[in-house]
């Protein structure tokens, strides 16, 4: 279609413009995060836009490297939390994952579990925050507050939705002819869904994982209530990075940021093409 | 023998496979299915159980001797009087108000920019999806930063002016809840695009060209053939927003922490401060619960509609 020079020059202005928005918020973290410690403090209210002298400080900081300028030295090193997130995030993708998996193929090839979908839908629906009291409680009787296993267990359960969803799309979207084939050879049903379904699925799984895992490494909430110290993900330990007697540490905060930020940037542009689907439930697959 | 050997794959064909499977079905959903039950069934019937009593976990008996406690519905009607509920129900529908039409008006235009070729669109599709895959904890620091009386917001808006702007965006009441909901409005508005320009590709263009064909303007084959064909998807977009402007939680906390004062309050934030600061669970049970019951009615609509929005 053809259309007219201004409405060119229309696009790419409106366009432009909005992309220097979505980037502005995420330069400046990555600015501050390279800044040394006197062009972030409070007193330097003088804040430019780029580093004037680039440096690592602020990365060797919440690594426990005590910084020349910067008198105090941090109880916690931020090695832990971010060892906390990983893990946390990447045992509550599994969990989703397997469960979701198993189900949507149960659904999508045998018609069993047909209340999932609107179950999982309303799952999605509630707020963390309103069944967060019966969840606390549970937790802290099963001692797994403050524990990896019930953190990873919670977020298995809030994004079981989600794997189940992509999945379930995903496996009826996919040819029936190979399995009914190795069915007529004589395998069962379970070695067809391990042996043939699953490798075939390989792409599929990868991207359903991604997605989950961001949503998991992305909470704050969860982690918030269940957590206290051992086993504080990122964001929450973030939180730990000002005092009454420092005020807030900028720079660390903003490195700290860029670690946590980097990750799901880069496996939401790698997903790109299955992000539509994951949102909307399968709604719309592009 | 010949004959045996033909026959019997049909027979398995027809009949054992069809009831393995059905029993294979039933295995593999179980695991989603405790799941599911463990975190709807019992945690709703406790949540029942412990909003009709005034325990808190400071009362040093475990939470299953709540009946000790009992005080019937009285945290219900503690709940029709407690103004600063209110208050947050109303702000977080005040800021569904404002950001969902602001998100799915700059979606749409921008969906409409995006939807034939040009060169680039490529990496600039990209480069708007960023801000919804930062985590939104990071993005609330980001913001938190960036509305600093010496940030770069007063210093872009010092451009303007003849002196530097220091304004206190996150401690003036009424710029902090401006500053929250335009962060929530950076970062979902590319989810609004994402969804609005898929669903603006895949309508057809068979009616389009012949609307072309006939004449009919732009702004006449968009309104009439393009935006209805959409409906479903627009709801859909509309309602993923809705849900969750509803839970607000985790930007708006790290930005503001609710204030100042409860200025910025909303109904997560709410329930978060009297979980965590007053210990008083017995009552955020109640709230949580009659958060859900409303929640299930409306959901069950929108369900409804979703559905068969799917269809079309």
């Amino acid at each position: 279609m053809q259309r007219a020079i201004p409405f060119e020059i229309f696009r790419y202005v409106v366009i432009l413009s909005l992309v220097a928005i979505s980037l502005v918020p995420t330069l400046w973290m990555i600015s501050m995060a390279f800044k040394p410690i006197a062009e972030w403090s409070a007193a330097g209210a003088d804040l430019t836009w780029w580093p004037r002298n680039p440096t690592l400080d602020n990365f060797r900081f919440i690594f426990g490297q005590s910084s020349t300028d910067l008198i105090v030295a941090l109880e916690r090193t931020a090695g832990r939390p971010i060892f906390a997130s990983l893990l946390t995030a990447t045992f509550g993708t599994l969990i989703a994952m397997t469960a979701g998996t198993a189900a949507a193929y149960g659904l999508s090839r045998f018609g069993q579990g047909g209340n999932l979908p609107l179950a999982l839908i309303q799952l999605r629906l509630f707020p963390p925050m309103a069944v967060m009291i019966p969840v606390m409680i549970m937790w802290s009787f099963l001692g797994l507050i403050d524990n990896w296993f019930g953190l990873s267990l919670i977020y298995g359960i809030v994004t079981l939705p989600f794997a189940f969803w992509l999945m379930k799309t995903f496996f009826d979207d996919m040819p029936r002819e190979i399995e009914d084939a190795a069915l007529v050879e004589g395998c069962t049903r379970w070695r067809v869904f391990v042996r043939i379904t699953l490798p075939m699925m390989r792409p599929a799984l990868a991207s359903s994982a991604l997605f989950v895992f961001i949503l998991n490494w992305s909470d704050y909430l969860i982690a918030l209530l269940l957590t206290t110290r051992d086993w504080a993900t990122i964001p929450v330990y973030m939180a730990s990075l000002s005092s009454s007697m420092t005020g807030q540490l900028y720079g660390a905060k903003a490195a700290l940021g860029v670690i946590a930020a980097v990750p799901p940037i880069i496996m939401g542009i790698a997903i790109q093409k299955h992000l539509v689907r994951g949102l909307t439930f399968g709604a719309l697959k592009e | 023998m010949t004959k045996v050997s033909t026959i019997e794959p049909v027979a398995e064909l027809t009949d054992a496979p069809v009831k393995t499977g059905a029993r294979l079905g039933l295995w593999l959903t179980l695991p989603a299915q405790l799941l599911v039950l463990f975190i709807a069934l019992f945690p709703i019937l406790m949540q029942v159980y412990i909003s009709l009593t005034d325990w808190s976990p400071l009362d040093g008996i475990p939470w299953w001797r709540a009946h000790e406690l009992w005080t019937g519905l009285l945290n219900y009607a503690d709940l029709m009087a407690d103004s600063r509920f209110w208050g947050a129900l109303w702000r977080t529908f005040f800021v569904m108000a404002v950001c969902v039409p602001v998100q799915f008006l700059l979606g749409l235009g921008l969906a409409v920019l995006f939807v034939d070729d040009f060169r680039g669109k490529r990496v600039l599709y990209s480069t708007l999806l960023v801000p919804m895959m930062v985590v939104p904890a990071v993005a609330g620091y980001m913001f938190f930063m960036l509305f600093q009386s010496g940030g770069p917001v007063n210093d872009l808006l010092s451009l303007f002016t003849s002196d530097p702007v220091r304004i206190a965006w996150l401690s003036d009441p009424d710029l902090a809840l401006i500053a929250v909901m335009l962060a929530d409005i950076w970062q979902w508005t590319p989810l609004m695009f994402l969804i609005l320009l898929a669903g603006m590709i895949s309508v057809p263009q068979d009616q389009q060209m012949a609307a072309i064909l006939l004449g009919a303007s732009w702004w006449r084959r968009f309104f009439t053939i393009v935006l209805p064909r959409m409906k479903s998807i627009i709801i859909i977009a509309l309602a993923i927003r809705v849900i969750e402007i509803f839970k607000i939680f985790d930007t708006l906390f790290i930005m503001t922490g609710g204030g100042p004062g409860v200025a910025t309050e909303t109904i997560s934030v709410y329930i978060y401060k009297v979980t965590q600061q007053e210990l008083i669970w017995s009552y955020v049970a109640a709230i949580a619960l009659a958060i859900l019951i409303v929640l299930s009615v409306v959901s069950v609509f929108a369900i409804k509609r979703m559905q068969r929005g799917q269809g079309t």
